[in-house]
């Protein structure tokens, strides 16, 4: 394997592994808050793509608008689930509010086949972010590949930004840790759990849309194994903590692109690896990398 | 009596079913058949993940990954050499397997012992896992399962699939299965064993200290629920002759699980309800996908909304009638018949130490929790330990009933060292206890509490409550535990709530049901945490009276944490004070009142 080749699967696992880490955010937030898995982050990221698909090939708004209208429709969407499918459950058993999550998961992406139909739809790549960039040494990289990990860096760093520096983040810190205190501080809980799925939802749409340019197609199931894999990632960096959720990302898209690429034999067992991945962490330390111990109180 | 009624009505009603399926094919047609086939392996599938999930409360997502192992079993089983000759076509099949076949009984049972195996690997490292991240490490299992299969090519075929598979899975067939998994799951969970299943579910911690090894019960109920799975996916691969890896995708195993939430998690009849129903809507519901002609008009179909319509009923399900059809009740004749009045009805040597606590000390971290701990307590005394909050008392008694190891000293008891024992094992040693926050199995009976508590003294194998009558121990040890129970409630006053919930008991009663499932260990030590906690000043009173008929009646020595102070002095022969985790002070109840430095740590300096 010579360096050019290998540059380039640096950059291609990279950019797999910021995308893993975007949506792997989203699922971090709300489990941090609500303890649930939102089964139905995948299929977000799925509209998110959709969304910028028919804003800029089927309507032609020019790409710039197309993805802000995207990113909005599907922020909504993340809200409605939240507001409609989970909010009636706070009070449940957790085991409800997941089940609750499966059926959202199963109708989005059965909804999306009734309207979009179950056809994989091509994407129209933007010709700017297609033409390889000649670097010294021969080494030729296509600028998508470097805006996907920038865009998701850097977005990850606003949200840590938000967490940390501001109030309302300062509010969702407080309500993961202890959700009734912090409502009796004066908090609307309310309101700040819905701010987690909206910002994750945002950040799942940025995700879909980047994912839709690299491969460029979209399709009603396309969320399904990118989403399962996220919540893998954000397992494995520490469920709850949001560099942790980033850092699992890219160790999962590193060890999928960079197993393939020192073992093609092995092309076959890709998706097996993030599984694998996840049990070895779950038994060794199964609290993740950067994960706080929570522990039954007896 | 009503014993001999219900089963002679049951036999009477599996009579009349067997006639039905005999006669099924005159008047049904192929397709109707089909659907009562599907209904009887859905119900299977139905109870096997029930048994996991909704009975022993492991949120598995794996179904379909043992599905897929039986399916491919049996199918690899019954096909002949000619067929896997022939359908073998981008690689070879080993040869090994190429001659290998067996008549379709013995693929059935092949096939659910593979995906017990497989299961049973799986459950091992996996069950040390709790609730949502079991569901996903088994989700990834079932996935890693699949993938396994697309890739062995010279084993599966491949993603190609195998064709062609015998359609051996006729009504008979089907339903027979059905019978027999449903008279053993039955079985199972009427005896003692399946209380024990149940309490692991409402409360794994509680049900350690009755002297179950939760960890065991867990690892053979999950592995139950995989030969169900098994025999589900055979069963399925006969009915519908083709199989391949993309039919065992996560989306069966929310079928299945659709069914059970639907019918009611826990329940069996639930299961079954929910496999009718479910089974007969997701046919029904193929009329939104095809074209509707009414008259002149045509309704073009829609691809997909049957899936739609199928997971907002789901949805609708769980947010408006979360327990489903039948809750956690299952089906009795008795609803036919009028309810018949209940009538009311109708056991050491004194000397030595029973515990001996030699310097332990317990860290967490950097905090340390209790430093250097020793006291012994004497056979028949009541002992109390007191202090304020946060003073490590409730970190002693769980270093003492095995849930913490201790850093460092020694925890002898009659005896025997029990340093490192688990809390089942520590009760099998003879010691109970019972909780601060009272945790008692809520959904269960106040009878079954109990009786979760004998099971630690019961001598029958869990695998024999499968054939009762064959084991007929089974059936005469749950019943002497039965009048034992009773007969603990009595004593207690708690004989006329035996068979409501025990979430549904007041306060008080609570208590006492705790202490009663702790004595149905049959323990000669006894732990009380904080048995006064929100009394008023005549409850406790009362406490006093039964603690005192505890030790003597039942010949118990107890060990006692208590913020009461008059529970306290009235009750103990002798005191331990600690404070943050230190011993400041023992003594006899008087020794105590005058002790200048309990006084400080309770009040303050200065208080003395």
């Amino acid at each position: 394997m010579n360096l050019n080749i290998f540059i380039q699967h640096f950059i291609n696992a990279l950019s797999l592994g910021s995308l893993y880490g975007l949506v792997a955010v989203g699922y971090t937030m709300v489990y941090g808050i609500l303890r649930l898995i939102n089964f139905a982050h995948g299929d977000i990221f799925m509209l998110g793509a959709y969304f910028v698909y028919f804003a800029t090939i089927v309507y032609k708004l020019p790409w710039a608008v197309g993805v802000v209208t995207a990113i909005i429709l599907t922020t909504i969407c993340g809200l409605l689930v939240d507001r409609i499918a989970y909010r009636p459950l706070r009070e449940a058993p957790r085991i409800s509010a997941l089940i609750s999550a499966i059926g959202v998961s199963f109708f989005i992406e059965n909804f999306a086949v009734v309207v979009f139909t179950g056809m994989p739809r091509p994407v129209v790549q933007p010709p700017i972010l297609m033409k390889p960039i000649e670097l010294s040494g021969g080494v030729r990289l296509i600028p998508l590949g470097i805006l996907v990990p920038v865009v998701s860096f850097v977005l990850v760093g606003c949200l840590l930004w938000l967490l940390y520096r501001t109030k309302p983040g300062l509010a969702m810190r407080a309500i993961s840790f202890d959700i009734e205190t912090t409502r009796m501080m004066g908090v609307s809980v309310n309101k700040i759990i819905a701010l987690a799925f909206g910002l994750g939802s945002a950040l799942a749409a940025v995700a879909g849309i980047m994912w839709a340019l690299r491969y460029p197609r979209v399709e009603p199931f396309m969320g399904m194994t990118p989403g399962i894999k996220a919540f893998i990632a954000a397992v494995f960096g520490g469920i709850g903590s949001v560099p942790g959720a980033m850092i699992g990302g890219l160790i999962l898209g590193f060890v999928e692109i960079m197993s393939v690429a020192f073992f093609p034999t092995l092309s076959g067992y890709k998706d097996a690896f993030a599984f694998l991945l996840l049990i070895l962490i779950l038994l060794f330390r199964p609290t993740g990398l950067l994960g706080e111990k929570l522990e039954d109180k007896i | 009596m009503r014993r001999t009624r219900n089963l002679l009505l049951t036999v009477i009603a599996v009579v009349l079913f067997a006639v039905f399926l005999d006669h099924a094919p005159d008047f049904l047609n192929g397709y109707w058949q089909r659907i009562l086939n599907l209904i009887a392996i859905n119900a299977i599938l139905a109870l096997s993940l029930n048994l996991i999930y909704g009975i022993t409360g492991m949120f598995s997502l794996g179904h379909a990954g043992f599905m897929a192992i039986g399916a491919y079993v049996s199918a690899l089983l019954v096909l002949s050499p000619a067929q896997k000759n022939a359908m073998w076509i981008l690689e070879d099949i080993y040869p090994w397997l190429l001659n290998v076949n067996s008549p379709f009984i013995v693929s059935l049972i092949a096939a659910g012992v593979a995906a017990a195996f497989f299961g049973l690997l799986v459950a091992i490292p996996v069950l040390r896992l709790g609730g949502d991240y079991l569901g996903i490490a088994t989700l990834g299992f079932a996935e890693i399962i699949r993938i396994l299969i697309t890739n062995t090519a010279r084993l599966t075929n491949g993603s190609l699939g195998l064709k062609g598979i015998p359609a051996y899975t006729t009504l008979f067939m089907s339903w027979g299965c059905l019978g027999v998994v449903l008279l053993c799951m039955v079985c199972m969970l009427r005896s003692n064993f399946g209380g024990v299943l149940r309490a692991v579910r409402d409360d794994e911690v509680a049900a350690k200290m009755m002297g179950i090894n939760t960890f065991r019960v867990k690892v053979i109920a999950f592995t139950l629920g995989c030969f169900g799975g098994g025999l589900g996916g055979a069963l399925m691969g006969n009915l519908i002759t083709t199989i391949d890896p993309r039919m065992f995708m996560i989306t069966q195993t929310y079928n299945i699980l659709m069914i059970i939430v639907v019918g009611g998690l826990g329940s069996v009849t639930g299961s079954i309800i929910g496999s009718v129903l479910v089974t007969t809507m997701l046919e029904w519901l193929r009329f939104v996908e095809n074209p509707i002609t009414l008259g002149s008009f045509t309704i073009p179909g829609i691809p997909g909304m049957r899936m739609v319509i199928f997971s907002l009923l789901l949805i609708i399900v769980i947010i408006f009638r979360r327990e489903g059809i039948m809750g956690m009740r299952e089906f009795s004749w008795d609803i036919f018949f009028p309810k018949p009045k209940p009538k009311p009805k109708a056991e050491h040597d004194t000397s030595g130490n029973v515990l001996e606590v030699r310097d332990v000390v317990l860290k967490f971290g950097g905090l340390t929790a209790i430093d250097t701990l020793t006291f012994d307590i004497k056979r028949g005394q009541i002992m109390g330990l007191i202090g304020p909050n946060g003073a490590g008392k409730t970190s002693a008694f769980n270093v003492i009933s095995g849930f913490y190891k201790p850093t460092t000293g020694t925890i002898r008891f009659l005896g025997k060292s029990i340093g490192g024992l688990t809390p089942d094992e520590v009760c099998k040693a003879g010691m109970s206890r019972t909780f601060q926050n009272i945790r008692l199995f809520g959904h269960e009976t106040v009878l079954q509490n109990v009786m979760t508590g004998s099971r630690v003294r019961q001598s029958y194998a869990w695998w024999q409550t499968l054939l009762p009558f064959v084991f007929t121990d089974v059936i005469r040890e749950d019943a002497r535990v039965r009048a034992q129970a009773m007969n603990l409630l009595e004593q207690l006053g708690l004989d006329e709530f035996a068979e409501e919930k025990a979430s549904s008991l007041p306060y008080g009663a609570q208590r006492r049901l705790e202490i009663a499932r702790a004595l149905a260990t049959r323990p000669e030590f006894l732990l009380l945490d904080e048995p006064a906690a929100g009394m008023n000043p005549q409850e406790s009173e009362e406490l006093l009276q039964f603690i005192r008929r505890l030790r003597d009646e039942f010949h118990l020595t107890i060990l006692l944490i208590e913020h009461d102070m008059k529970v306290v002095m009235n009750v103990c022969d002798y005191i331990h004070v600690l404070d943050q985790g230190v011993h400041i002070a023992q003594g006899t109840p008087d020794e105590i009142k005058a002790n200048p430095r309990v006084i400080e740590a309770y009040l303050g300096k200065g208080a003395a």
